[in-house]
């Protein structure tokens, strides 16, 4: 009887590890031969496949610089962008928060709601109203656009509030009042160290967020050494590249490498994050 | 907990003040301003144009393009979500299953929770690259003999599709499967002791345990899903010639207010038409998702606790 339950278990385990075997290769097949054939001529792409890296990755690198593509201009324009937007996302988000958090006043509760509420609104569909109040304010082919609006980031908010709650603030708040600080002063002196961690996981997916954006920046940039990454990949699908394939693969590979980085590292941050932001305790 | 009185207005509102600016700003606005321009004759040229009333949505929905490409919309979002989901699931329940016990479970979860932060309009990149009519897999497919002769996949519309909703659902399934992980692991164990005890097996405890009480979490998957999918455009744009070609077959609603926003004149108000249909559809059907599966603020450990004491109360009987 036991060892019957016992079979049975090791032949479901079997199945299991099978099946997660296969959805590896599935996630992993596809971004290594990207990886891959970045490194490989266009010729030796053209010969077949191959899974191990070969030695035309400065080639291919020439290539694509050599046809018009700044790739330097936009890897710089992304960093700035995505490190400007971190910054005032992860800024704000906990400012709001910290205001929903630690004091009580009418309509706190409603706020936090309707907060969560907003997290679903479908805003690129307003990308046309949007468009047009920028062009008002001669904001357009500027970078005010991505990054001023996330001052309001409902998401964020969402998350920073969660993650204060889940923290016990008020004694050492009490504690400073005490000793005479100002609101402010407290919550950048006491409140924000002790959020570092929760911060820094926010700051990754902004981050990410704003470095995998396409849509909002192709609808606002309109001069070429302002386009970000996503935009070179737009790019690059052209004419000029159509058969220049190890150029291609390699650009998409530069423009995703930096993000494997960042996972490689702070894979913990980011999981324990999904689940805050999607799960009330 | 009460704040020192020694200000009338509370601190808690100055905190809020910025959050409250922004929004108005370049949240409402946004929204107001392009339910405004739907009902004008703007162009991106022409500066301001004048109201025609509902000229932008008579036109909308006598053309054919419009409820194609909401229809493109609907299509590929169902099919996406379907996996999404079900891999979620199963995957879940596997890697919180103590009887399979299965080893490195937050390596694996890393694993399948990569392609959800990888650039998206570079993936698409790369499957157009991958399909392509000298890709890899032509090479593949021909050198193995499984095609006599290396075909354009990017012409076919059920395989263009497909692509769309593989990329998608391979993009989403890790990030899915770890709410739905996460909201498994905070439902109490004595719920399935007991269901053990009452002789229940792993199919019943899934189906009348976890299921129910993962509803809130799935309703939250559903509407964001929903929200994300009505806005699909970086992948099927990238995938193909920016159209939805082949024959518009993977044309998205927000692909077309693109198209009608980047046409030569860039009739700004006829495109915000487009965003303004796609935005009432989509809050109505966000709302009808949280009326039958229950409100997302019902969290977890409020509904587990209920159905624990239901149980209580039934115990007895059974």
């Amino acid at each position: 009887m036991i060892s019957t339950y016992k079979l049975g278990t090791w032949i479901s385990r079997f199945f299991v590890y099978l099946l997660l075997v296969i959805l590896l290769l599935i996630v992993i097949v596809p971004v290594w031969l990207l990886l891959v054939n970045g490194t490989r001529s266009t010729a030796e792409i053209n010969q077949g496949l191959a899974l191990l890296p070969s030695t035309h990755m400065a080639e291919n690198y020439n290539l694509l610089l050599a046809k018009g593509l700044n790739l330097p201009q936009g890897l710089r324009n992304s960093l700035f962008l995505a490190a400007s937007s971190t910054f005032i996302s992860v800024y704000f988000a906990f400012v709001t928060a910290y205001g929903l958090v630690v004091y009580s006043f009418r309509g706190r509760k409603q706020i936090s709601n309707f907060i969560v509420v907003l997290t679903m609104i479908p805003m690129q569909l307003t990308i046309l109203g949007f468009y047009k109040f920028m062009a008002n304010l001669g904001w357009t082919d500027t970078y005010y656009p991505l990054l001023i609006p996330l001052i309001a980031n409902a998401g964020g908010t969402f998350f920073a509030r969660q993650y204060l709650e889940a923290m016990v603030l008020h004694d050492l708040i009490d504690a400073a009042r005490i000793d005479g600080a100002g609101e402010l002063r407290i919550f950048h002196s006491v409140m924000m160290p002790l959020a570092v961690p929760g911060m820094i996981t926010l700051g990754i997916f902004s981050f990410v967020g704003s470095w995998n954006n396409f849509f909002t920046p192709f609808i606002i940039l309109s001069t070429r050494s302002k386009f970000t990454l996503p935009m070179l990949v737009q790019l690059m699908r052209g004419d000029a590249y159509r058969t220049e394939y190890g150029a291609i693969y390699l650009g998409l590979g530069l423009s995703l490498i930096p993000i494997i980085l960042v996972y490689i590292f702070a894979s913990r941050y980011i999981i324990s994050g999904i689940a805050m932001g999607a799960i009330k305790e | 907990m009460k704040v020192a009185k020694f200000k009338k207005i509370s601190p808690g509102y100055l905190f809020l003040l910025p959050f409250a600016l922004g929004f108005l700003a370049f949240g409402i606005y946004p929204i107001i301003n392009t339910f405004v321009l739907s009902f004008t004759d703007t162009t991106i040229m022409g500066g301001d144009g004048k109201f025609i009333g509902l000229a932008n949505f008579t036109r909308l929905f006598a053309d054919r393009v419009f409820p194609r490409a909401v229809g493109n919309t609907w299509l590929m979002w169902i099919l996406i979500i379907i996996p999404q989901i079900g891999f979620a699931l199963l995957l879940a329940a596997l890697f919180t299953n103590a009887r399979l016990n299965i080893k490195a479970v937050g390596l694996w979860r890393a694993v399948f929770y990569l392609p959800n932060l990888l650039m998206p309009a570079a993936i698409a990149a790369l499957f157009s690259t991958l399909f392509g009519l000298y890709g890899p897999v032509n090479q593949f497919m021909v050198r193995a003999g499984f095609l006599s002769e290396a075909m354009r996949y990017m012409e076919d519309i059920g395989i263009t599709r497909a692509l769309v909703i593989f990329i998608t659902w391979w993009i989403w399934f890790g990030q899915t499967m770890i709410i739905v992980m996460a909201g498994m692991t905070s439902i109490p164990l004595q719920l399935y002791e007991a269901a053990m005890v009452d002789g229940a097996n792993a199919w019943q405890m899934f189906t009348r345990i976890t299921l129910p009480l993962l509803k809130p979490i799935l309703a939250f998957i559903f509407v964001t899903a929903m929200v994300g999918g009505m806005q699909m455009f970086d992948v099927p744009f990238l995938l193909t010639d920016g159209r939805g070609s082949p024959q518009n077959s993977i044309q998205t609603s927000m692909m077309l207010m693109y198209i009608k926003y980047n046409s030569p004149k860039g009739h700004i108000g006829a495109a915000s038409a487009v965003g303004v249909v796609v935005f009432i559809m989509t809050a109505i059907v966000a709302v009808g998702i949280f009326y039958f599966l229950g409100d997302r603020e019902k969290n977890v450990m409020k509904s587990t606790q209920k159905s624990l004491i239901n149980q209580k109360a039934e115990r007895p009987q059974s």
